[in-house]
Parts: structure tokens; sequence; C-alpha cells
């Protein structure tokens, strides 16, 4: 037995060989890293993108077009892709770490407006001004648009075409017609709808388009709460009653619903009624052929047949003030220019454009699913060409952009009005009075 | 070098990593509750103790801390009580024993993520396998989240699945120490198995169920990801704990300040019980 630890077999390692091997080789990491950032030695300018587009297509078209600019201008973007929930956080932690990011993606005004209220924003009015917009999308702040949008996400109701020609039913126009329509199609283990009613952003976006269409309003013009209001209060009402008869047709599981259940139980023809955007379209393409001939789409209806509303959820993309803003902005402009189509294809029904421009691109109306579907693109294009449509969501509410709705949207407000009247059995006019109350306290 | 610098080097190297990772992110998090602030990025505003008042005047934190309660209380009792009863099991001789053992650690080992998930399309009301079986066998649907009652059961039964493997594989490991002459005696003596288990087996394993219910206590108690992709703290609030209360008021209320106020009356509450269990239920015997 020895304790000599350096003996070694013949043409074998032993550990003091090893260790030094590791710490030489550590050693040459680390002065590698050192000299790593050769860029900016170089003086080549990095800028970092903050994508919450997540799909594959998405990044890869990203990073497509970070590489073509890189090429031409030679400037390298860095594309971080994290899902949407964590964009805020990312951004400002990354502000507070002194390594911010010089573009990020965002799909809720108050992020933008609390970026914007602290200075951090960029303004992109030059960059916004050469195209016409669509409404309440570019969300103004003293004259300046601080995003640029490149989706509607306007939540609309698909039915199916061949069950209401089956069942001799027309498009409704009105809560009864809707009920009617529902409950007719309650059958053979289907369910009549599927519209979530979960403490979520899918019952947010989804939900609240009967409401919109009954004429509610949040806020009146100073920002008071008009929920309960006189005026207010019997359409709330109505919206509630008619959404407790609704929830009898839709499958048990609502109060957990979020986008995927939505999709794939329309998709899957285990609902005849859902609400989304044209992710549907795209969801029926690739999982249901059959179904994707078969769908019809229709505002959300109020009580009387007369009003019609979409609810709106956009997304966007911000400028930050970095020491990069300069190349930031730059790429935008270029990026908005030559590859903002290229971009709007890789979800090609339901990016919904904004800019009003795009709709009759050749360059875009050339995807074969716009191509294919363009009675649909039609119907999305009306939705906000139509003055007769209301167009509105929980965040945008109010006298203009500002972060109180936005705190009603964060609250659950609305998604919890509807689980006081539907899972607590709670009166109309108590639910109205208890969610105004929590709006109040949100928004002090 | 001597065997104290090194026993020294590797304390400081603990103490560092500790106080870095651990202790200066809470003191952090506790000096952020006497500010009010929107969010990371905006100026804090001093508020002193107003963070505090504001959330013990709030319905909602009194609801969070019962809910919290609630969870921590049924979760830790069956995954106590089932934990010891498939330790007794998997310490018995049976073939394929070992098999078994490593079988039964397996949904400790999945990602909350994918167990939340799969739970949820199981039982999803249109296409959830579960679902598809009930009516198969002719029930009436299982509204496993739409009343209150049912949500919190829904909560507890998915973290029972999924942390009782841990009491078990603590409970198997404690049962293989109890000296088996114990029981030899104790059947010469003429016991019965249930006399066994209260006389022998429980007292031994009072020990390791200390730690196990304290362990599993505070996990539970300030249990986030289970809560939050499950039902996000609801319907209308009914599993919200004070972990989701904290979060949802810090990053989707902009209100950072208040949420570190609930996590700090969280921390504290956790502390005092802490404290507390080991008063009655001190580690060692005198």
């Amino acid at each position: 037995m020895t304790n000599d630890t350096t003996m070694t077999k013949p043409g074998g390692v032993n550990r003091r060989t090893l260790i030094k091997s590791a710490g030489a080789l550590g050693a040459a990491l680390a002065a590698g890293t050192l000299d790593a950032p050769a860029v900016w030695g170089q003086g080549k300018k990095t800028i970092r993108f903050l994508n919450t587009e997540t799909s594959i297509d998405s990044i890869r078209a990203l990073k497509v077009a970070c590489a073509e600019y890189e090429k031409q201008f030679g400037t390298q973007i860095i594309v971080d892709s994290v899902p949407l929930d964590d964009a805020f956080t990312k951004v400002t932690t990354s502000l507070r770490g002194g390594q911010p990011y010089d573009i990020a993606t965002f799909a809720f005004v108050g992020h933008v407006l609390l970026l914007q209220a602290e200075g951090h924003l960029m303004p992109l009015t030059e960059l916004t001004n050469k195209h016409q917009w669509g409404p309440k999308i570019l969300f103004p702040v003293k004259n300046e648009v601080y995003w640029y949008p490149y989706d509607y996400n306007l939540a609309w109701i698909y039915y199916r075409k061949d069950l209401y020609e089956k069942h001799g039913l027309s498009v409704p126009k009105s809560y009864a017609e809707m009920l009617k329509n529902t409950q007719t199609l309650t059958a053979d283990g289907r369910y009549g709808s599927l519209f979530p009613i979960g403490s979520n952003g899918a019952t947010n976006w989804l939900a609240p388009g009967f409401m919109w269409a009954e004429g509610v309003k949040l806020f009146d013009d100073k920002w008071n709460v008009t929920l309960d209001s006189a005026d207010m209060a019997p359409r709330v009402a109505r919206y509630l009653d008619f959404f407790a008869e609704l929830y009898k047709t839709m499958p048990s599981g609502a109060s957990q619903a979020s986008f995927g259940e939505v999709l794939s139980n329309f998709s899957s023809d285990k609902v005849a009624h859902a609400a989304y955007a044209g992710r549907m379209i795209e969801a029926l393409e690739r999982n249901a052929p059959k179904l994707a001939t078969q769908y019809g789409m229709t505002p959300y209806m109020d009580s009387t047949g007369k009003a019609k509303a979409v609810n709106h959820g956009y997304d966007g993309w911000v400028v930050l003030k970095t020491p990069n803003s300069d190349e930031s902005m730059k790429f935008m402009a270029w990026f908005t220019e030559n590859q903002y189509i290229n971009f709007l294809h890789t979800a090609p029904l339901h990016f919904q454009p904004p800019r009003l421009d795009v709709y009759d691109d050749p360059r875009w109306r050339a995807h074969p699913l716009i191509d294919k579907h363009k009675e649909a693109v039609q119907t999305m294009r009306g939705f906000i060409t139509d003055k007769s449509v209301i167009l509105t969501s929980i965040d945008t509410e109010g006298p203009y952009p500002d972060l109180r709705p936005g705190k009603v949207f964060e609250g659950f407000v609305i998604p919890e009005m509807l689980q006081n009247k539907i899972l607590k059995n709670m009166s109309s006019a108590e639910c109205v009075k208890t969610a105004a109350d929590r709006m109040r306290k949100l928004t002090a | 070098m001597s065997s104290k610098t090194t026993i020294y080097g590797f304390l400081f190297v603990g103490l560092a990593v500790t106080l870095a990772l651990i202790v200066a992110p809470a003191v952090y998090a506790v000096s952020l509750s006497f500010y009010q602030m929107d969010s990371f990025i905006g100026a804090p505003k001093w508020a002193g103790l107003a963070n505090y008042a504001a959330v013990l005047q709030a319905p909602e934190f009194w609801r969070a801390l019962v809910n919290g309660a609630i969870y921590a209380l049924g979760s830790i009792v069956f995954q106590v009580v089932l934990g010891i009863a498939f330790a007794l099991v998997l310490n018995e001789t049976f073939p394929g024993r070992n098999l078994v053992r490593g079988l039964s650690i397996l949904p400790y080992l999945l990602p909350t993520v994918v167990v939340i998930l799969t739970f949820k399309w199981m039982v999803d009301g249109g296409i959830g396998i579960v679902t598809k079986a009930v009516e198969a066998m002719g029930l009436p649907p299982i509204n496993w989240f739409e009343s209150p009652g049912a949500a919190m059961a829904s909560t507890i039964l998915v973290s029972v699945w999924m942390w009782t493997p841990f009491v078990t594989t603590c409970f198997l490991a404690a049962l293989q120490t109890v000296p088996q002459s114990l029981y030899e005696a104790a059947r010469v003596d003429g016991t019965t198995a249930v006399q066994r288990f209260f006389h022998i087996t429980l007292p031994m394993l009072k020990p390791i169920l200390t730690v196990v219910v304290l362990l599993r206590a505070i996990w539970m108690f300030n249990k986030f990801d289970v809560i939050w992709l499950l039902t996000r703290g609801g319907p209308v609030g009914a599993t919200e704990n004070l972990a989701v209360l904290s979060y949802r008021r810090a990053f989707n209320l902009f209100d950072i300040g208040g949420g570190a106020a609930i996590a700090t009356i969280s921390f504290a509450l956790l502390s005092v019980a802490v404290l507390v269990y080991f008063r009655v239920f001190p580690l060692e015997d005198d």
C-alpha cells in the first residue's frame, strides 16, 4: 500500500496531472472568454431583441431577418425568445441590471405605459406615421406613439356552418339567438359552446365581447368606475344572465379553460361555438382539415340584435432608450419596411395586420393560407373597418391609455364577476356591485 | 494547508454563497415592503408601514392565509398517512419489491409543470380521458374546478399525488432502522399488527415524522407552482394562498411593496410556526 498519489499506471493519467490539465483548460477558457466579445473591441454594434412570439416559424423569421440585417449593415442582433408572461419582468430586470434589451415585444399597453412614464422608451411616431393604421391600436401618449404594433389579436365567435345547415340555424344576432343555437347543438356528444370563465388571460380576452356589444363601458371620461351606474348596471346584468345560460351549454372545466383548451375543443369537434382569433383557422388546417372548410365567423352580439363587438388583444414592439437606441431605431425602420410581412406570414391568419396597407399588399395576400381563407380575411378586415363594430378590451377601456384598466385586467375583475354569477350563484346585481367595488379599490 | 484553514475555507465559501443567494435577496425583499413601487424600474417612494396596514386590512389577505392553511393541512395529512401506509407495504418482502420501490418515486421525479398539464388534460371537460371514462360509466360529469371546494380538493389531490413518494421514501428509510428484535419480542408477547404499529413503529418513526411534517408544512404553505399552474388561485380566490397573492400583487397588480409585505408576513408567520412546532415536538427526546 502506498500514499504516493503521483504514482501512475504506464500510459495512464494520474489525479494530479488531471487537476493540472483541468486548471490549464479552465485558465485557457477564462482567457478565451475575456477575449470573446471581439465585436465590441472592433466597434461592431450588437442589439438585443426580446421576442415573445415563441413559435418556431416566428423565431426562424426573426433570425433570418437579423442575419440579413447583419449582412447588410454589420450590426449583430441577438434574439432572446421568452414566453409572453415573462417579457415585462425580463425587460425591467435587464434595465435594472444595467444591460437592457434594446428592442422588446409587448402585448399589454400597461407595460408600454409604465416604461414610457419612466422615460425608457423611444418614440416610434416617425415610423408609424408612414402608414395608415386601424382604430385603437397605436395608444399614443401626448401625441407620440411608443410602440409598433404587428397584430390586432381580435377575438370573435366561430361556429360550425355544417351544423347550422343541418339544423336549419341562422347566424345569431342576439343573445337569445345565440342561446337557441348553442342549446340546439348541445347533443350527440357535442357541447354547444366553450367560452372560458377562469381567472386567466383567456377569459379576459374571449369572454367580455358580449358585454362590449351590450354597450358596457368600464369608466367615464374622468376615470370614474361606471360598471354599476344606473345606465351600465342593467346592461352588465343582462350580460351575466345570458352568460349563466350559455354556461349550461359548455363542457365541464370552463373555469380552467385557457387558449389551448378552446382551440382543441373546437378543432376536435367537441364544441360547436368558441371564440378565438385567426389561430383557430390555423389549428383547423393543421389538426382538422375537414373542419377548415366548415367554420363560420361572427362578432359578439348584444341582447337586442342591434350591436356587435370584437375584443382585441394586440402585440407590438418597443425600442428602449439604451446606448444602442440609434442603431435600434435604424433596425426597426428597416425591419418594419422590409421584413414586416415575412414576420406576419409566420402566423398568417393569426397575426391580423393593424397596418391597413398590408391588406392590399400582394406579398401578404400571396400566402397560401391567406389566399385560401380570403373570405375570412375579408371578414377580419371588416371588424376593424366597419365602424358599427365595437372594438375594445378590458385593458384599453377608459378615455385614454392608462394603467388603471390594466389593473382591472390583471386583477381578473371581469372573470371573477362571471365566476360569482356562474359558480357561486350570486345575483347579477350583487355580482356587478362586487366587481365595481373591486375596480374602485384596484384603481384608487 | 492545515485542516483548520481548509475547514474555515469551506465555511467561508458556504457562508458567502448563503449570504449572496439567500440572505441578501431576503433582506432586499423585506426592504421593498417599506416602499411604494409600481415596478422595478420606477423610483421607490418611502411608505413606512403603509403596505403592511393595507395588506392586513385587505380581506384577500385573510382569505389567502386561511386557504394556505387548509391546503397545507389537507396535503400534509394525506401525504403522511398515505406515505406511511405505502412505506409499510414497501417494507414487506414480496416479488418485484425493488421495481415497485423504484416506480413509487416516479411522480416525485416528474417536473411540476408536466404533472399539472397532464392532470388538466386528463380531466378536461370535453376531451379528457377521465371525463370520457366517467361518461362511459354513465356517471354525471365531475366538476373538478367549478366550485371553491372542488378546486381546493383538486389542488390537494395533485399535491398528494406528487409528494407522497417523498414521504414514503423518508419513512421507508426510517423503517429499515427499526430493530427487528423489537417486533420479534412483541410477537412473543402476543401483540397484534395494529398494536405493533402504534407501540413500536410509530414511536420509532417519531423523529423522522417530526422532520417530514415540518418540511412538508413549510413547502406546502409556501407552495406556488402547483396552485398557479392549476387554478391561478381561482375560482374567485378559493385556492389563492399567500405565495400566489404576493406574486399577483407584485407582478400583476403593479404593487411591488404590497407583494413584498405579504411575503414578509408569510415568512414571519412561518418562522413563528416553526419555533412553536419545535417547542411542542422537540427533535431530541430528553
